[in-house]
């Protein structure tokens, strides 16, 4: 009899598993990778203390951990369908059937794509999947590279590849499009990089830290941005231009690009062909719910969180009996707070499951605090206003679930 | 049909920008119908790819449909699988 299902092998599954277990639950963990860690496997990266963040040694920290509280995981297992009869979850994998009266959900992110002309060309691959290839494979994904789209990520990934020795010429936008969204319009893309400024040591972005937060010195920054772009770590940042092309042959060879106004729109007569041999495309990241849509959560739309969501509580619980969630499932952020919310839920398991010792709701109460010590000393945040949207969604949740259940235990 | 109407938005079905744009233009429908006209979404990843675009493609020509508003409806399997294995025939 297994007792807790974990399905998802990152930093919140491993880190959920380990704490039902230490509460005296039997836990199996699925990944469809073929190894533990998830996302965190290929981050690397120094925070603003000057100490690294090793996802790799990370990731092991927690098998080790898992492997001492005898936690069976899996790998190389798909989870396809998740759906519950009477009191127990039904975990449909291609090795087969897993049953379980408690599923924690820990199925991270996804990359949102943002389609350019030529993005078919071998060669061309998202800035997550040369992250993957470069610092989990030890693939060296080209020589020299261009990333289309700025964002966050895509500045952390850029310190990697330069860090394994790997050229990146120039970050430009992708071409302003329905399909691209405002990943095309220079001044929201400054705008939402306000807040990366120790990511990217420039001058300019740390003068735009305390400058370009009033509107009209955005404007005006980005009028004024130089055509060559503000170097990131050595690598110019192009606002001020856009990919309209992949080109290439069999494979990439080059990317046409052209000069854009302050709004996105290209300026004719400005076309220019940059020489690459590998292009990333940098889309940002959403939400990867699928699991939870399928059984039957209910969503909410929150853009700070990255997407749709799954309705949970502060506590990990979803509306659906014995179903919890954690990580970046539940709201894009960075790693270690993923840790800690995948914690919260594996206490919040072990108490509904009636383990634990006596102190349980104030180890629960414990949990849920150092999730906002961790997200306030975040050295990576995905999205400026994320408190905002994880208040939104904890107050969905009293107004849904939290009052209503009071309510009828009063009744009843 | 210039580079942006041939550029490829689902990869398994081989379907592009300018047939999905076009449809929707047309149809002024939902995603689902968009999906069902085009196939686009509807190949061997289920849709993995490309279901972010073809949503964003109706944001942008239907009116008053924002991205929030567009459901999140999956079914299963949400990762391909033989026939095999859904009868739980694992040998
Ligand atoms: C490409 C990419 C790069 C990132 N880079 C950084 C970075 O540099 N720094 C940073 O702080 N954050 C980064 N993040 C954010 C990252 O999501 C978090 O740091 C953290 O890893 C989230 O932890 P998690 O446990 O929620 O999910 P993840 O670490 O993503 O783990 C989820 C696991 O679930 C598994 N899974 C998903 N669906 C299924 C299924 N159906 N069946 C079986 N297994 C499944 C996946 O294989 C994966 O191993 C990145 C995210 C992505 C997508």
């Amino acid at each position: 009899m297994i007792d807790v299902i974990v399905i998802g092998a990152g930093p919140a599954g491993l880190a959920g598993a380990i704490s039902c277990a230490e509460n005296g639950l039997k836990v199996t963990v699925i990944d469809e990778f073929v190894r533990p860690g998830g996302r965190l496997l290929g981050q690397l990266h120094q925070e603003p203390s000057g100490e690294w963040w090793n996802g790799i040694k990370e990731s092991e920290h927690l098998h080790n951990e898992a492997q001492k509280q005898s936690i069976d995981i899996r790998c190389g297992v798909s989870v396809y369908n998740l759906e519950k009869d009477e009191d127990a979850w039904n975990v449909h994998t291609n090795i087969g059937t897993l049953t379980a009266p408690y599923v924690l959900v820990a199925t991270g992110a996804a990359e949102f794509p943002i389609p350019v002309p030529g993005w078919t060309l071998p060669g061309v691959m998202s800035v997550g999947a040369a992250q993957v290839m470069t610092n989990v494979h030890r693939v060296e994904v080209g020589k020299k590279g261009i990333i289309i789209g700025a964002n966050i990520l895509a500045f952390a990934i850029l310190n990697e590849l330069q860090l394994a020795g790997i050229n990146v010429e120039r970050i430009v936008l992708p071409e302003k499009s329905p399909l691209s969204k405002n990943a095309g319009e220079p001044e929201v893309v400054m705008k939402s990089l306000l807040n990366a400024a120790h990511l990217a040591p420039s001058p300019i972005l740390r003068f735009g830290s305390s400058f370009m937060k009033n509107e009209g010195f955005r404007k005006l920054g980005m009028k004024f941005f130089p055509k060559s772009g503000v170097k990131v770590n050595g690598t110019p940042l192009q606002l001020r231009k856009a990919a309209l092309e992949i080109l290439g042959k069999d494979q990439v060879e080059g990317v046409l690009t052209a000069d854009i106004d302050v709004n996105g729109n290209v300026i004719k007569g400005t076309e220019k062909v940059y020489e690459a041999d590998f292009v990333c495309i940098a889309g940002g990241l959403y939400p990867l719910a699928e699991l939870t849509a399928v059984a039957g959560c209910p969503f909410k739309y929150v853009p700070e969180l990255g997407g749709h969501v799954p309705h949970h509580s502060e506590k990990m619980e979803t509306p659906l009996e014995g179903l919890f969630v954690a990580g970046n499932i539940t709201g894009i952020e960075s790693g270690k707070i993923a840790m800690a919310q995948g914690t919260t839920a594996g206490i919040s398991i072990a108490k509904h499951a009636g383990k634990g010792s006596t102190d349980i709701n104030e180890k629960l109460e414990q949990a849920m605090k150092n999730v906002h010590t961790v997200r306030q000393n975040a050295a990576i945040q995905f999205n400026p206003e994320v408190a905002n949207g994880r208040r939104k969604i904890y107050e969905l949740w009293d107004v849904f679930y939290g009052k209503e259940q009071d309510t009828l235990q009063e009744i009843g | 049909m210039n580079n942006k109407e041939a550029l490829v938005i689902c990869r398994c079905e081989e379907v592009t920008y300018g047939q999905v744009f076009a449809t929707a233009k047309e149809h002024k429908c939902t995603s689902r119908e968009l999906k069902l006209r085009t196939r686009a979404g509807m190949g061997f990843c289920g849709g993995r790819t490309c279901r972010v675009m073809v949503d964003r493609i109706i944001e942008s020509i239907v009116p008053n449909t924002e991205e929030g508003d567009i459901p999140l409806k999956y079914q299963p399997p949400i990762r391909p699988v033989t026939f095999g294995t859904v009868g739980e025939n694992h040998e």
